[in-house]
C-alpha cells in the first residue's frame, strides 16, 4: 500500500517534502504499525508514539486530511494512497513531530484542578453518584490534541483562544460539585477570545478519538455564564 | 466591566437579534407571498401603520447590531494587525450607522408623505 508521508528536518531542509513509501499491509494493521514500518525502511523518519492502545495520546497525526490517533486507526479504513501529515497549525519540530507548547499553555490557563475554599476535610470530599455522572464524557480526555489542531479558530488564534481541549477541561471542573471556584473560572473566560472564538464548527467533535464532545461542553459554559450574568 | 471587549454580551445579542430577524423573515415572507399589497399606496399604508413601522425599525436595528457582531467576529478571527483592525471596525461602524439613518429616513419620510 502506498503511503505519502510529510518529511521535514529543519536542520537540513529549507522546505518540507512529501515522500512515498510502499508498505506491506498485514491483517488488522493499525496506522501506528504502518508508521513503524516506515521507520524500519527509513531510519531518518520521526514520529511520536508510546502506549499503542489509545491511552497515552502521543500519536495524533493527520491521515488523509483528518486528525486521528495512529494506534487505534485501522489502515484498512483509510483510502489509498494514504497521505500522512503532522497535526495542522502546529510548528513542525521534525517530520510528524510538532511543538504542542501553546496547546499545553491553554490547558494550564484553565486551571485544570479542583479549587477548594473550605478547609480540606480529613477524608475524601464526598460526591453523590448523580454529581459524579456529570463528569462522564469530560474526564476521559487523553490530550492527544486532535481536536484543538482541527479547530480553525485555534489555527487563527492559538495564543488567545483556549481551544476545544482546554475548554472541555474547563467545563470538567465547572461541572464538578467539589470545585468552589465557579465565579473565578467564568470571569477568566470573559472577553471575545478565550471562549467566544468558538463558532460551533464542530471539527473537534468529529475527530475526537475518545468520542467526547467539546462543543457541547462549550455550550454548557456559555449557558452557565449567562445564568451568572442575569 | 474590565478593559476587555465583550464576549458574553456580544454572543447573547447575536442570538437574540437572530431570533427576531428569523421571526420577521417568516412574517415578511408570508406577507408578501400570500397577502402582498396591491399598490404602492397600500404598501405605504401597511409600512407606516403604528405596529408595522415600529417592527420594521426594530428589524433594521436588529440587522445592524447582528451585522456588527458577526463582522466583528470575522475581523477578530482574520485581521491581526491592530491598526488595520481598528480602521476596518471604524469603517464598518460608520457604514452601519449610515445604513441605520438611511432606513430611518426612508420610514420617516414615508410616514409624513
Amino acid at each position: 500500500m502506498k503511503f505519502i508521508v510529510f518529511r521535514f528536518n529543519p536542520d537540513t531542509d529549507t522546505t518540507p517534502r512529501m515522500q512515498e513509501y510502499d508498505i506491506e499491509v498485514t491483517r488488522g494493521m493499525m496506522l501506528r504499525d504502518a508508521l513503524m514500518e516506515v521507520k524500519r525502511q527509513d531510519e531518518s523518519f520521526s514520529f511520536r508514539h508510546s502506549c499503542g492502545e489509545g491511552v497515552c495520546g502521543s500519536d495524533g497525526v493527520n491521515a488523509n486530511g483528518t486528525n486521528v490517533l495512529g494506534c487505534i486507526t485501522q489502515v484498512a479504513d483509510l483510502k489509498e494512497p494514504i497521505t500522512i501529515r503532522p497535526l495542522p497549525g502546529r510548528p513542525v519540530v521534525r517530520d510528524l513531530v510538532v511543538d504542542m507548547s501553546q496547546f499545553y499553555q491553554q490547558y494550564r490557563a484553565v486551571k485544570p484542578y479542583l479549587i477548594r475554599k473550605d478547609p480540606l476535610p480529613e477524608q475524601e470530599i464526598l460526591q453523590s453518584p448523580e454529581d459524579r455522572d456529570k463528569l462522564d464524557g469530560l474526564y476521559e480526555c487523553i490530550m492527544c490534541g486532535c481536536c484543538s489542531t482541527a479547530c480553525p479558530s485555534f489555527w487563527w488564534n492559538p495564543d488567545k483562544f483556549h481551544g476545544p481541549q482546554a475548554l472541555l477541561q474547563s467545563w470538567r471542573f465547572l461541572a464538578d460539585s467539589r470545585d468552589q471556584a465557579t465565579e473565578e473560572r467564568l470571569d477568566a473566560l470573559e472577553g471575545p477570545y478565550k471562549l467566544f472564538r468558538c463558532h460551533t464548527i464542530m471539527n473537534c467533535v468529529e475527530v475526537c478519538p475518545k468520542h467526547l464532545n467539546p462543543t457541547k461542553a462549550i455550550g454548557h459554559i456559555k449557558e452557565l455564564m449567562l445564568k451568572h450574568a442575569i | 466591566m474590565s478593559y476587555k471587549a465583550s464576549g458574553l454580551r456580544a454572543w447573547v445579542v447575536q442570538r437574540i437579534t437572530a431570533i427576531y430577524i428569523g421571526l420577521m423573515f417568516v412574517y415578511l415572507l408570508g406577507k408578501f407571498m400570500f397577502a402582498a399589497p396591491a399598490s404602492a399606496a397600500e404598501f405605504q399604508g401597511w409600512a407606516t401603520g403604528p405596529v408595522v413601522s415600529v417592527a420594521l425599525l426594530l428589524l433594521v436595528a436588529a440587522v445592524l447590531v447582528h451585522a456588527w457582531v458577526g463582522v466583528r467576529d470575522i475581523l477578530i478571527d482574520y485581521v491581526w494587525a491592530t491598526a488595520l483592525r481598528v480602521t476596518l471596525l471604524s469603517l464598518l461602524a460608520l457604514f452601519l450607522i449610515a445604513c441605520g439613518f438611511w432606513a430611518a429616513q426612508v420610514l420617516i419620510v414615508a410616514q409624513i408623505a
